[in-house]
């Protein structure tokens, strides 16, 4: 179900799969897990400043206009946001440690699952360069010198290996 | 109750070398295999670890879940990146003899200069009960730093680096990890076998830092920085060994490699990857990069601060 919501943002339904997913939000569950969503890809995007509760009103918004969720509009909506941002990730990760522990075990406790939301997910996008600008042989080179990478034993290589997988030229 | 639990510990330099000591050493002779989440900007990475340390000797390896196949196999004094799709395998060569800087009393001393080392109330952190540990930086010329420490072997758990704002700029942590493993050879063993014609090898060139006196300075050391290293080095393609000096508050290093202006494109001014800022500036016929696990203020600073030193 959280996989559809996430598919859903991501206008990845067919016709039949979206009908069922508005009705399937009308549920108190789905409309935390969607909202939470949100605030985490708001977040990530680092656009964030949504306040505690806003899971509750926009269930509120959405009973009184159930024909709020147009195609059409949330295709639009998305082209133009300023960094689109792969819902995958928030299945994969933020989804099941975030959503879905306060999804599970207490449905109506937005305040928890904001906070948890906003620790998980402060890595900004923003104003980062790709990896790839990195020269990998250099940072190889750095890195076994610096104390704080060598606390970490070889997942200090985790960064040249994002930098090189990034890279076109391995 | 709360405010009991939240209060820090004192602690003192001496208290965040020796936890530094111990969590350096637990990363190098404990045996340990879990899952590791890496965040870094807006990217998230999932690698699966698998560490040995036999007599001595250490082996590890480290395969990518996400995107494409990437796999690390570090072994003796080399490291081996594997990329399966581009049927490449790059070496490089590792000078082990730097594994961990043994934390010297002028680092000691900047340490507590610089930062404010807390031990704040532990947490559960992939199902280890956690120790953790803040770094506070007093300036804006480093990143503070929190660590969650394995409170029965010390090995570190999750790491995290936060900018000036406050925002997460890079973070590790295992989701899962197993310490004092089982572990035998085969595990640590790279997935393939990369050999010619179907991979390509490409052995980095050297690597070996020929200690010297570069002819370059840096005239505007940032507070608590000293220099920990300083000659020539083989990079992996690049042609003439190039200068390289690097940097050290006692958490984090700063390296500064000076080459002469070449046909290779090298991006001018500042990049960021997640805790890592690199600036790169034309001096003469010469480009001058910097990088490091420091603000981009820091690493500026330091670029441009370099200079020919003066004949006498």
């Amino acid at each position: 179900m959280n996989d559809n919501i996430s598919r859903l943002m991501d206008s990845d339904l067919d016709d039949i799969e979206f009908e069922r997913m508005c009705a399937e939000l009308k549920t108190d569950a789905s409309i935390e897990t969607w909202a939470c969503y949100h605030l985490i890809g708001d977040q990530l995007r680092g656009t964030g400043g949504v306040s505690p509760g806003v899971g509750r009103r926009f269930a509120a918004t959405l009973a009184a206009e159930p024909t709020v969720l147009a195609p059409a509009a949330a295709r639009a909506t998305r082209q133009s946001a300023p960094a689109p941002f792969a819902w995958a990730v928030a299945a994969t990760l933020a989804a099941v440690t975030v959503v879905g522990w306060t999804a599970f075990s207490m449905v109506d406790a937005p305040p928890t699952a904001v906070a948890m939301a906003r620790e998980a997910s402060t890595v900004r996008a923003a104003q980062v360069k790709p990896a790839a600008d990195v020269p990998a042989e250099y940072v190889v080179a750095h890195q076994e010198y610096s104390p704080a990478n060598a606390i970490q034993g070889g997942s200090m290589y985790l960064r040249s290996a994002v930098s090189q997988g990034t890279s076109t030229r391995p | 109750m709360l405010a009991v639990l939240l209060a820090p510990l004192p602690a003192t330099a001496q208290d965040a070398a020796q936890w530094l000591t111990r969590v350096a050493n637990a990363a190098r002779n404990l045996n340990y295999t879990g899952t590791i989440v890496y965040q870094l900007g807006g990217r998230m990475d999932t690698s699966r670890i698998v560490h040995l340390n036999e007599g001595g000797q250490e082996w590890e390896k480290l395969v990518s879940l996400d995107g494409a196949p990437r796999e690390i196999i570090r072994s003796g004094g080399e490291v081996r990146f594997y990329f399966p799709d581009a049927k490449v395998m790059k070496v490089e060569p590792r000078t082990l003899r730097n594994a961990f800087p043994s934390i010297s009393p002028d680092q000691v001393k900047s340490l507590a200069q610089y930062y404010d080392f807390r031990v704040v109330a532990g947490e559960r952190i992939a199902g280890h009960t956690a120790e953790v540990v803040v770094f506070e930086p007093r300036d804006g010329l480093r990143y503070g730093h929190k660590f969650w420490s394995d409170a029965a072997t010390g090995l570190l758990l999750k790491a995290r680096l936060v900018n000036e704002r406050g925002e997460v700029v890079e973070q590790f942590a295992f989701t899962d990890v197993t310490v004092n493993a089982k572990i035998d050879k085969d595990m640590v063993k790279p997935s393939w076998t990369a050999t010619a014609p179907e991979w390509k090898v490409r052995q980095s060139a050297g690597g070996e830092v020929v200690q010297n006196d570069t002819g370059w300075v840096i005239g505007k050391v940032p507070p608590g920085f000293t220099k920990i290293n300083e000659g020539f080095r083989k990079v992996g393609g690049k042609r003439d060994p190039i200068a390289h000096i690097v940097l050290s508050d006692g958490l984090v290093a700063v390296s500064v490699f000076i080459e002469p202006v070449a046909v290779t494109q090298t991006q001018i001014g500042l990049t960021q990857s997640g805790a890592l800022n690199v600036f790169s500036t034309r001096n003469e016929a010469f480009i001058v990069t910097v990088l490091g696990e420091a603000p981009p203020a820091t690493v500026r600073q330091i670029a441009q601060s370099v200079a020919r030193r003066a004949p006498p």
